[in-house]
């Protein structure tokens, strides 16, 4: 184990191509990429590595490079890909193919808010727009939450209780820019980690087929078992929480992040890198006597309902900040999150930081002013990051 | 999760750092702003501490403003706000300098400014900060590093960077060394060595706070929010430089001897104007069709196309626009000089020429039956066909030049000459061959080569038999293939040094070597024997002595020799310079006769003047004549090596591979008594397609299309250049294919 100066970008490639190597006794790794800002470094970090039994191949498009980790994944490999924003919205079909084909493709996004008008800032929107298609969304906060984080995702993606994709999500800049020291485990502790690729319905010796046209009933059929799968995968994820932290000596993060909640009267909630900057709103709140905790939603789809439930108990009030808004409702995860408090809990919903606006703690005071203010929840507000 | 802390240095101990640290770098998009904050982090980490650093990456690319940000910590940084209060501030870019650079440096905060400026320029203005300022740019340039268009600078403030910190140079060289960047580390100990430091004048009260960030917007109903941000930006009060279009010197065109504008002939014929480029070429060359067969062409030498795919074929096309433009030049004879022209080779024709087609009247006298000396005398008719010839000397005579041929002068003829007119240019050439000394140099059979050349042009000259010819210059190799179209069975060059030293034309040996004709090197003739006619030339083996001033091996002669049997000995070996028309009491000094201290209206051109040996030489040296006798001057030096565009300020990738386009060879099955020319030029002038234009803009609009902010317009006379909205980012001069464009300092471009 080493640390290494890496971006978050560089760490997913790093973590992907760990992973490939991996495999390197199993059937191989194969990678499309296509670049858009501000993936683009992630791919090329990846073209740029020596993976015995691996590929990574450019392709013309987004759409074509999802194309290419369905046709391996299909035959059985290890994949990955990573994109953003419009490059996400291009690739969509086929990740909705990926999910509903039942492959574990490992997809690192970079998010980055929609265009036109273009803007090449980070907001959650992209990758919101694919939560109801059975891919696995984690949002991670730091470099070393993302290298980690993808390395599970391997893991889980291809668990055979699981078996579909999962989106590993990182703020375009602010996190997928960002360098740090990142710890980077030996290739010996990642093949521990990783059992070999296994894909149950692959397409081998025996002739099937994938993806042929089903009755009503078969729809019905896959979509539950689907549903189920994604329900069990807060338990199985657990078991790879407890594999990893035997192996890399330190585990990862839960589901659902708290912080200083359990003594809160207030939370605030977020995905992403917003919520390292609640916790410091919260400290600074405490600081004036504000009992201020906070709670970051690691994994995002499947939702752990029970989890957020549970630490919303009893609160008196929360602040939802969405860096992404769901038009004609609000934010997404305020939408999401909105019954899973207690009714006298005051509930409001604060979108901000749209399109890369820097969100500091300054702000969620101010929303927390605002809150305070409030009897009861009302329509969602929102806050220029300026 | 759990991470485990880096131990740290004694030195970020000792060092009083205070912790955490937060330092913003701002500079301009393309100035590697992001990667100074990085490197400042991997400074950092090389002293065990945690660091975290991105850049505040914009849409406006190159040029715009960027700010990068880096913390220090003892343990992992979980702030992900972009730097607001900054304890260290580093600005790359002076022009940037304003409110929002400062925004947030509080009393103490160290301020490192790259700036051409000394330190008092800042006095007064930042005297509460730690303040430290270094020319980077100026480093970094003198040290090389960056592109064509922006010089990078982070790894040389980096040094100066270290000097605010107390670092001290080891540790300095230590991390650029780990980082893979001890190519750059000079530059950075020329900053670590150069910043000026200013401390802080007050002493910092505890209680000293930093201005007030501004207050977030407040929070609104969504429905409240429908206000948009003015998007007026001026982007070009960003800049701090900007492309400025002008013409850089090809290569092909300083190298060349007559003065001609290669470029801007080749560049006329490429756009198909034939009469055009004949006007831009007759400028200076009054011999086209010859020069553009004979010349050695060191244009094309210099060629930058000949380090990508072949150099063009300039003298093809210049024999194509010699032989094909029918531009009829106006004769007048409107000026008041009276000038006579002494010899009328290519220098003398050459200034000639250049006085009448000013309109001066002009004399030319000859000592010769025809104009043109070693033109007409020497150079054989299979390299330069009468016709051709005629056709340059017909072009100088339509100007209404006078021509006395048979004309030799002597004694005190120039005297006169000079009182009967207004100036007199002397051209006559070389003095005699130079001679053989060795033994048997006198028997029959042994002839001067020049004279062997001059008898084959006018009549039939049979030389059969085994012939040796002495020498390697073109003389030489004319000698060589004379004598195989005169019947010569054999021909064998007798060379004192090595192939590549040989001064002959390097197609003109292959030409010979095509043809026949053997190389025996490293060998010289020292005695001759036979009875009355010669039958044996002795050769001595010469070995390669020590570089003499031209940079060739002298030639130091051994004792070991061979005999070769022959039946005639051509010597080529060069010719005498030296005058012997002077009248007495006159001298020669830069190129101009003096009497008595006085300088005389007698001016001196070609090679009697300066013994350069080539045509275009001596055209260039006669037009240069004419000049200094329009201006009673001096003979002026050609003009200096200006900015010489080089094969690596051009953008090959614009530029698809085409191989040059050769001359079309005739190669006669049998030799003897044919006389034909043997190379017959160009098929067409599409060889002028080639041409890169090195140094002229050619209107190709790659710099308008590489423009990022669209700022580049095409104006009747080339391009401008939208000053209010362009950004200085250097992309058009970078994409520039040809260097006719270059960012300049704004400081330094006069208005």
């Amino acid at each position: 184990m080493t640390a290494q100066l890496l971006s978050a970008n560089h760490g997913a490639a790093l973590a992907a191509t760990l992973a490939a190597r991996a495999n390197r006794d199993g059937r191989g790794f194969c990678s499309g990429v296509y670049p858009i800002t501000p993936s683009t470094e992630c791919m090329e970090y990846l073209c740029q590595q020596q993976i015995e039994k691996g590929r990574v191949i450019r392709v013309e498009s987004e759409h074509s490079a999802m194309g290419v980790c369905i046709g391996a994944a299909s035959a059985g490999a290890r994949t990955f890909t990573a994109t953003s924003s419009n490059g996400l919205a291009y690739m969509y079909e086929n990740c909705i193919a990926a999910a509903c084909l039942r492959l574990p493709v490992v997809l690192a996004v970079a998010n980055r808010t929609l265009g036109p008008p273009w803007n090449i800032w980070a907001d959650h929107s992209d990758a919101l727009t694919l939560r109801d298609h059975g891919l696995i969304q984690f949002y991670c906060a730091d470099n070393q939450e993302l290298f980690d984080t993808v390395l599970c995702a391997f893991r889980l993606a291809e668990d055979r209780r699981v078996m579909m994709p999962v989106m590993v999500n990182m703020e375009g800049f602010i996190l997928s820019h960002t360098v740090a020291q990142t710890e980077i485990p030996d290739q010996s502790q990642v093949d521990a980690f990783l059992p070999l690729t296994d894909i149950p319905h692959r397409l081998d010796r025996t002739p099937h087929t994938l993806g042929q046209i089903e009755v009503p009933h078969q729809t019905e059929m896959h979509r539950w078992q689907h549903h189920n799968a994604m329900l069990a995968v807060p338990a199985i994820y657990g078991e790879i929480q407890d594999r990893f932290a035997d192996i890399f000596g330190r585990r990862p993060d839960d589901p659902v992040v708290p912080y200083r909640a359990e003594d809160a009267d207030t939370l605030i909630v977020s995905l992403g890198t917003i919520g390292s900057t609640a916790e410091r709103a919260a400290e600074m709140m405490r600081a004036r006597g504000d009992r201020v905790g906070a709670l970051r939603v690691r994994l995002f789809r499947p939702l752990p309902a029970d989890a957020i439930r549970a630490a919303f108990a009893g609160k008196k009030r929360i602040a939802v900040i969405d860096r992404d808004i769901g038009l004609g409702i609000g934010g997404v995860l305020w939408s999401e999150l909105r019954h899973l408090a207690d009714p006298a809990t005051v509930m409001q919903n604060y979108v901000a930081g749209l399109g890369g606006g820097d969100i500091r703690p300054e702000h969620m005071m101010k929303m927390l002013a605002d809150l305070e203010a409030r009897d009861g929840g009302g329509a969602p507000a929102m806050m220029e990051a300026v | 999760m759990g991470y485990r802390h880096p131990s740290e240095s004694s030195l970020a101990r000792s060092d009083g750092l205070v912790l955490p640290l937060e330092v913003r770098v701002h500079g301009r998009g393309g100035q590697g702003g992001v990667t100074c904050a990085k490197l400042i982090a991997a400074l950092y980490t090389q002293m065990g501490l945690h660091v975290q650093t991105f850049g505040d990456y914009g849409s406006e690319r190159s040029g715009a403003p960027v700010q990068a940000y880096t913390r220090v910590d003892r343990t992992p940084i979980r702030n992900r706000n972009k730097i607001y209060r900054p304890d260290h501030l580093i600005v790359l870019d002076e022009g940037l300098i304003g409110a929002q650079v400062l925004q947030g440096i509080g009393p103490g905060t160290v301020l490192l400014l790259n700036t051409h400026a000394g330190l008092e320029a800042y006095r007064g203005r930042f005297e509460q900060y730690r303040l430290g300022v270094v020319d980077a740019t100026a480093i970094a340039r003198e040290q090389g590093i960056g592109s064509s268009s922006v010089v990078i600078i982070n790894t040389t403030i980096l040094g100066a960077y270290a000097r605010l910190l107390g670092l001290p140079l080891a540790v300095l060289e230590q991390a650029y060394v780990s980082l893979g960047l001890g190519g750059d580390f000079p530059a950075a100990q020329h900053a670590y060595e150069q910043v000026r430091i200013a401390e802080p004048l007050q002493r910092i009260a505890p209680s000293a706070q930093p201005a007030a960030l501004g207050e977030p917007a407040p929070v609104a109903a969504l429905t409240d929010h429908d206000k948009d941000v003015p998007p007026t930006l001026k982007t070009g009060t960003w800049s701090n430089q900007i492309p400025v279009y002008g013409d850089h010197s090809a290569p092909c065109n300083l190298a060349c001897p007559a003065g001609n504008d290669v470029v801007g002939f080749v560049q006329a014929l490429r756009g198909g104007n034939v009469e055009e480029a004949a006007a831009i070429l007759l400028r200076t060359q009054p011999l086209p069709s010859v020069c553009g067969r004979v010349c050695p062409a060191p244009c094309m030498q210099n060629c930058n196309r000949s380090a990508f795919d072949g150099a063009v074929n300039i003298r093809g096309l210049e024999r194509w626009i010699g032989d094909h433009a029918e531009l009829s030049l106006p004769s007048r004879r409107d000026a008041a000089l009276h000038v006579a022209i002494v010899g009328g080779g290519p220098a003398g024709l050459s200034a000639a020429y250049q006085l009448a087609l000013r309109g001066h009247d002009v004399t030319i006298y000859e000592a010769g039956p025809a104009l043109g000396g070693v033109l007409r005398n020497g150079i054989p008719s299979f390299r330069l066909p009468q016709p051709a010839l005629e056709r340059d000397i017909d072009r100088i005579r339509s100007l209404g030049v006078h021509i006395r041929c048979n004309a030799r002068l002597g004694g005190d003829d120039l005297r006169n000459l000079r009182r009967g007119h207004d100036a007199v240019i002397v051209c006559v050439g070389f003095g005699p061959a130079v001679d053989l000394a060795a033994n048997g140099h006198d028997l029959t059979g042994i002839r001067q080569g020049l004279d062997f050349l001059a008898a084959a042009k006018q009549e039939r000259v049979a030389l059969p038999g085994d012939v040796v010819v002495v020498g390697g210059g073109n003389t030489a190799i004319d000698c060589a293939r004379t004598a195989l179209r005169c019947g010569a069975a054999t021909v064998t060059i007798a060379y004192r040094r090595a192939r590549q030293d040989m001064p002959a034309i390097a197609e003109e040996i292959e030409e010979a070597e095509r043809e026949g004709v053997r190389f025996l090197f490293h060998r010289l003739p020292v005695a001759f024997t036979g009875s009355a006619k010669v039958s044996t030339a002795v050769l001595a083996e010469v070995e390669a002595g020590s570089p003499d001033a031209s940079g060739r091996r002298r030639p130091v002669v051994t004792g070991r020799t061979s005999s070769m049997p022959c039946d005639a000995v051509l010597l080529a070996l060069g010719q005498k310079s030296g005058l012997d028309l002077l009248p007495d009491g006159w001298t020669m000094k830069d190129g101009r006769a003096h009497e008595g201290g006085q300088a005389l209206p007698v001016w001196f051109a070609g090679d009697c003047a300066t013994g350069e040996g080539t045509v275009t030489h001596a055209v260039g040296n006669g037009r240069l004549a004419a000049l200094a006798v329009l201006e009673g001057r001096a003979m002026a030096a050609a003009p200096a090596d200006g900015t010489r565009v080089a094969p690596g300020q051009i953008r090959f990738s614009h530029f698809d591979l085409a191989a040059p386009n050769g001359d079309r060879q005739h190669l006669p099955s049998r030799l003897a008594g044919n006389f034909d020319e043997v190379n017959l030029g160009l098929a067409d002038p599409g060889e002028a397609e080639r041409c890169f234009s090195c140094g002229h803009c050619t209107r190709c609009d790659t710099c308008l299309v590489s423009c990022p902010d669209g700022v580049i317009y095409r104006t009747e006379d080339g391009y401008r250049v939208d000053g209010e909205y362009c950004k200085g980012c250097g992309m058009c001069a970078a994409e520039c294919p040809r260097s006719a464009m270059e960012m300049q300092e704004k400081h330094e471009v006069t208005p």
